[in-house]
């Protein structure tokens, strides 16, 4: 039994600094809103910025020093808490994909006036709540983390509240998201009820000293949590919401929504799985095998046939969730393989969504795919940096997608799962289509009706780059791939 | 016959199935939510019978949390519908068919 003391010297604040700088942030700009009462949105995109780049800095240093962190104070917080690169890498990608959300759709946040304050504390909130959930290894922890990310993510879809789609689209996202997280913390109460204990490593530990007769609620509380996360990652046949939340939700606010969640429930996922549940794999490997190749197949027939630009993103999101379920299945060493994926997927996504936001508004709910016809002539910059994300997505060779993608397969390959990467590459094949559909509205059909493409200024360059990243990172992939190796021998 | 824990988790498994039948076929975004309420209960119910079983506090200490944020989904859903009401003067879900395709 622990006492208080102990847990007091338990407390390492080194080990959520990120978090904290985070929340406190978020305080921050909300203070300076009520304080100054800015006109322009100035002052709180520097101080966002600041607090993104604090954030990184605190996750850099905890990252330099990971090395000589002893495994004694590995396990903070009454082991709650893990520090490792893998949590570390999450939220180098979590507090990038912030940043760049935040730079590309900056016109949306000009336009929310007084409610600007609002969006961007309640990014930064979520940002943390995601990043508390990649890191903890304590299942209501997780949980904790989940509906802070979360619940600030159904008022950003809302945010546009004048708009009915955008109430549409919050509500759906709110009912639906509410549900999957009740099914998840049932989940973990089932659990706890089979194992005796909240905390992954313990579970673990209690299942590899102890043969199991009975393990039936034990399996229900399992298979509960990875209905609640796949829900969250969007993984057929729970993406039900995916599609209407994208296309309802203010387009500047999509490319984080959709990022931020991927990335926090993957890499919980990926705990839950892997470092929890590694002794009966042969009861989860299959269904989540069956929730990858459905989400694969769905998704990319489903969108192979929208006329939304939004929607169709939805639904390769569906799919892309699919291909990293894959590489989850490739045991712990899959990690490495996932945590790519999901850098490069999430980097493009938010590129794209700042280019449909440019396009088509950064507050409308319309963007249909003839919107983007003639956006070679109108505007080059986007169009070409729209079709390198599109095809880095699509996996062509010479793009980080590529990498990605064979990196995934590749583990499942070596898992045994032949069958299921030969789905992925025929989903792959058809992904290929829906991707190409969009690039050739754009470069070869005269343009239609007005155009109402702006981008700014920063928003532009920070595309740029995204789409520059994308092409380097698929021709020269070792750093990163170093990197993410180097973190799960971390 | 004594009332052990497993009937407790019984229960609470037959409220948790009720609140998910609710979503599925109720239609008014308020009994919705009230289902989504049922099912965060049934939770905690699992909680404190199996805290109770294992001879475990942890079981009790976790309802809090799920109490917390079932009160922060509280405030955020019922804003979402009141800000739904006011555009549409209807709480039910089969109004909100403005996105599809």
């Amino acid at each position: 039994m622990m006492t208080l003391a102990q847990l007091g010297s338990d407390v390492s604040w080194m080990a959520i600094a990120p978090e904290l700088v985070l929340a406190l942030g978020a305080a921050l700009v909300l203070l300076i809103d009520v304080q100054f009462k800015p006109k322009t949105g100035g002052s709180l995109a520097w101080t966002t910025g600041f607090v993104l780049a604090a954030a990184f800095g605190f996750a850099l240093a905890q990252w330099l020093r990971l090395a000589d962190i002893p495994i004694s104070e590995r396990f903070p917080f009454g082991r709650m808490v893990i520090v490792d690169g893998t949590g570390l890498l999450a939220r180098f990608v979590l507090l990038v994909v912030t940043g760049l959300a935040v730079a590309t759709g900056w016109r949306l946040f000009e336009r929310l006036g007084r409610r600007r304050a609002e969006a961007l504390a309640l990014i930064l909130l979520s940002a943390a709540g995601f990043q508390l959930m990649a890191v903890s290894v304590h299942l209501v922890m997780m949980f904790m983390g989940l509906e802070v990310g979360s619940i600030a993510l159904y008022v950003l879809a809302g945010i546009t509240r004048e708009r009915a789609d955008s109430d549409e689209a919050a509500m759906k996202y709110f009912l639906l998201g509410s549900v999957a997280s009740a099914v998840f913390i049932y989940g973990v109460a089932l659990t706890f009820a089979g194992t005796g204990s909240l905390n992954i490593l313990e579970q673990n530990q209690f299942l590899t000293q102890n043969i199991l007769l009975a393990p039936g609620v034990l399996l229900v509380g399992l298979a509960l949590c990875i209905i609640g996360l796949t829900f969250k990652v969007s993984a057929a046949p729970f993406h039900a919401w995916a599609p209407d939340v994208y296309q309802g939700a203010p387009a500047g606010l999509v490319g984080y929504m959709a990022a931020a969640a991927k990335v926090g429930a993957f890499i919980a996922l990926w705990r839950l799985v892997d470092l929890g549940f590694p002794t009966m794999r042969a009861s989860w490997a299959p269904v989540v095998a069956g929730i990858a190749a459905l989400s694969m197949v769905v998704g990319a027939v489903l969108a192979a046939v929208q006329s939304d630009v939004r929607r169709m993103l939805a639904y390769s999101g569906v799919a892309h969730a699919g291909f990293i379920l894959t590489g989850l299945l490739s045991g712990i060493d899959g990690i490495r393989g996932v945590w790519f994926y999901l850098a490069v997927y999430t980097l493009q996504l938010v590129g794209a969504f700042g280019v449909v936001a440019a396009v088509t508004g950064a507050s409308t709910s319309r963007s249909a795919i003839s919107d983007f016809a003639g956006l070679g002539r109108r505007q080059p910059v986007l169009a070409v940096v729209f079709s390198t994300l599109l095809l880095g997505m699509a996996g062509l060779p010479l793009t980080s997608g590529f990498i990605a993608k064979f990196g995934v397969f590749q583990d499942a390959w070596q898992a045994g799962f032949e069958w299921l990467v030969i789905v992925a590459v025929l989903a792959s094949v058809i992904a290929f289509f829906f991707y190409l559909r969009v690039i050739v509205t754009m470069f070869m059909e005269e343009p239609s009706g007005d155009d109402h493409a702006s981008v700014g200024v920063v928003a532009r360059w920070v595309l740029a780059l995204v789409a520059i990243v994308t092409v380097v990172l698929g021709i020269l992939p070792a750093p990163l791939l170093e990197l993410a190796g180097d973190a799960v021998a971390r | 016959m004594t009332v052990t824990p497993g009937w407790y988790m019984t229960l609470a498994a037959v409220l948790f199935a009720i609140g998910l039948l609710g979503i599925l076929v109720r239609r008014n975004a308020l009994i919705m939510f009230m289902c989504v309420e049922l099912m965060l209960n049934a939770v905690n119910l699992t909680f404190v019978a199996a805290g109770r079983a294992l001879g475990l506090i942890d079981g009790q200490v976790s309802v809090f949390f799920v109490l917390v944020v079932a009160a922060a989904e509280v405030v955020i859903g019922l804003a979402i519908i009141v800000a739904v009401f006011r555009q549409r003067s209807s709480a039910s879900v089969d109004e909100l068919s403005g996105l599809s395709g």
